[in-house]
């Protein structure tokens, strides 16, 4: 519980942002398969930020790595798009490879339950593992309930399903691929938290 | 009538999820055990005395049996993780006429190296734990070596380094590690992470590396210190 609850203390600090913004975005393009989505969002960062972690995924986002972080980016979101139902393939792999994505390119500002974790992923796999993606649900929490809103309150749902709605991820969505290849998503998501916050 | 389960799981998730968020902003601080201390260097000197004072009027009873509970459990030996490394291609240091963590290291028995950046909330949660530290072993040979690596371009700023420095208290050597080629040599093959914090002894050798902000991580900071000076 505590694990989950840093997770969601965590949302609004920008560290986390940097990962959260997409996946808002991304539950706002994936119109009939958002709950997929936004699960396999969760999965997908938790996955690799574990692998990150553990040491079995040592890719830094340099070089080559950038435009193909850039056009996985986008593409995510026009798969999302364009996904038929909630089980469909590209439901699923848009929000596993987003999520994977995310957890590639995130630098967590560490609490205690997250530091725990992370010092222990290798020698405590499936108890950290497990823990990652608990947090992860935490931290993604936003994420998760726009994308349980509509079953919840169905009148959400024509709302959400308008297509402005889909072109305001898809804009963010430019934007998070865009900036990634210009390497200014860091910095981007960094400004908008010191105006935010007055920092 | 699947359905209206399916409408009434989700509100039940709705309503939970939100009131976690509530919650946890309501409760203010990330996790359940952030390290925490005195808020100024100013409280940790008068939490150190009032420590002292209250030390100081323990009945000889009592005093004696916190040493034989002291004694009779001895401390666990602390292992050497491996030889440190330096820092290198620096923009430049704060807080200090020293030009290099040799040069630091070479004028002190333990160096504290902890890589921050001062707009991450987690580092700053360490503060407090790490003024105390200052206090209580400074004058012992202990010096603390805060690697900036930021994370964002306006804790890339000098000025703005210098300011909120002086603002959260960090009296210690600064080291600008702006490009952060430091926090990702350091931290090599795993993510890099704020905070990070390393003690590394008099042969160089890394005898503490944890992750985070927790109060059991800065405790046991504050022992292993405790304890590494003791040996030496």
């Amino acid at each position: 519980m505590d694990t989950f609850l840093e997770g969601v203390g965590a949302i609004g600090v920008a560290c986390t942002l940097v990962m959260l913004v997409p996946a808002v975005a991304l539950v706002l393009v994936a119109r009939k398969a958002r709950l997929t989505v936004a699960l396999l969002y969760v999965t997908g960062a938790a996955l690799l930020t574990w692998a990150r972690a553990a040491g079995h995924w040592n890719v830094e986002l340099s070089g080559a790595a950038v435009p193909v972080a850039a056009v996985l980016a986008a593409g995510v979101f026009v798969i999302a798009y364009r996904a038929k139902g909630p089980l469909s393939l590209s439901a699923t792999g848009a929000g596993a490879a987003a999520g994977a994505l995310a957890g590639w390119l995130w630098r967590p500002c560490v609490g205690p339950k997250l530091g725990e974790i992370l010092d222990n992923t290798d020698t405590e796999a499936a108890r950290t593992l497990g823990l990652m993606l608990v947090y992860m649900a935490g931290a993604l929490l936003p994420a998760l309930l726009l994308a349980v809103l509509p079953h919840a309150v169905p009148a959400t749902k024509r709302f959400l399903d308008r297509l402005p709605v889909a072109a305001a991820g898809g804009a963010v969505g430019a934007a998070y691929a865009i900036t990634l290849a210009t390497g200014r998503y860091d910095d981007l998501v960094g400004e908008l938290y010191r105006i935010a916050t007055n920092a | 009538m699947k359905s209206s389960v399916v409408r009434y799981l989700a509100l039940g998730v709705l309503v939970v999820g939100v009131a976690a968020i509530v919650w946890t902003a309501v409760r203010g601080d990330v996790g359940d055990d952030p390290a925490a201390g005195p808020s100024t260097a100013a409280d940790a000197e008068s939490t150190l005395a009032e420590v002292t004072a209250a030390e100081s009027i323990l009945p000889d009873a009592a005093t004696a049996e916190v040493t034989v509970a002291e004694t009779t459990v001895p401390p666990e030996p602390i292992e050497v993780l491996g030889e440190a490394d330096t820092l290198t291609g620096l923009d430049g240091w704060l807080n200090t006429d020293a030009a290099s963590l040799e040069e630091i290291r070479a004028a002190n028995k333990l160096t504290v190296v902890q890589f921050w950046t001062f707009g991450c909330r987690n580092c700053k949660n360490t503060l407090d734990a790490l003024r105390q530290l200052y206090t209580d072993f400074r004058d012992q040979g202990v010096e603390i070596v805060g690697v900036h690596s930021p994370e964002f371009s306006y804790e890339a700023d000098v000025d703005n380094i210098i300011e909120a420095s002086a603002d959260l208290g960090v009296v210690w050597p600064i080291a600008l590690d702006t490009d952060k080629r430091n926090f990702h040599r350091w931290q090599e093959g795993r993510i890099g992470y704020w905070p990070r914090v390393y003690v590394i002894d008099g042969d160089n050798q890394i005898r503490f590396d944890r992750t985070g902000d927790g109060r059991a991580t800065y405790e046991k900071l504050h022992e292993t210190v405790e304890q590494l000076l003791a040996a030496a």
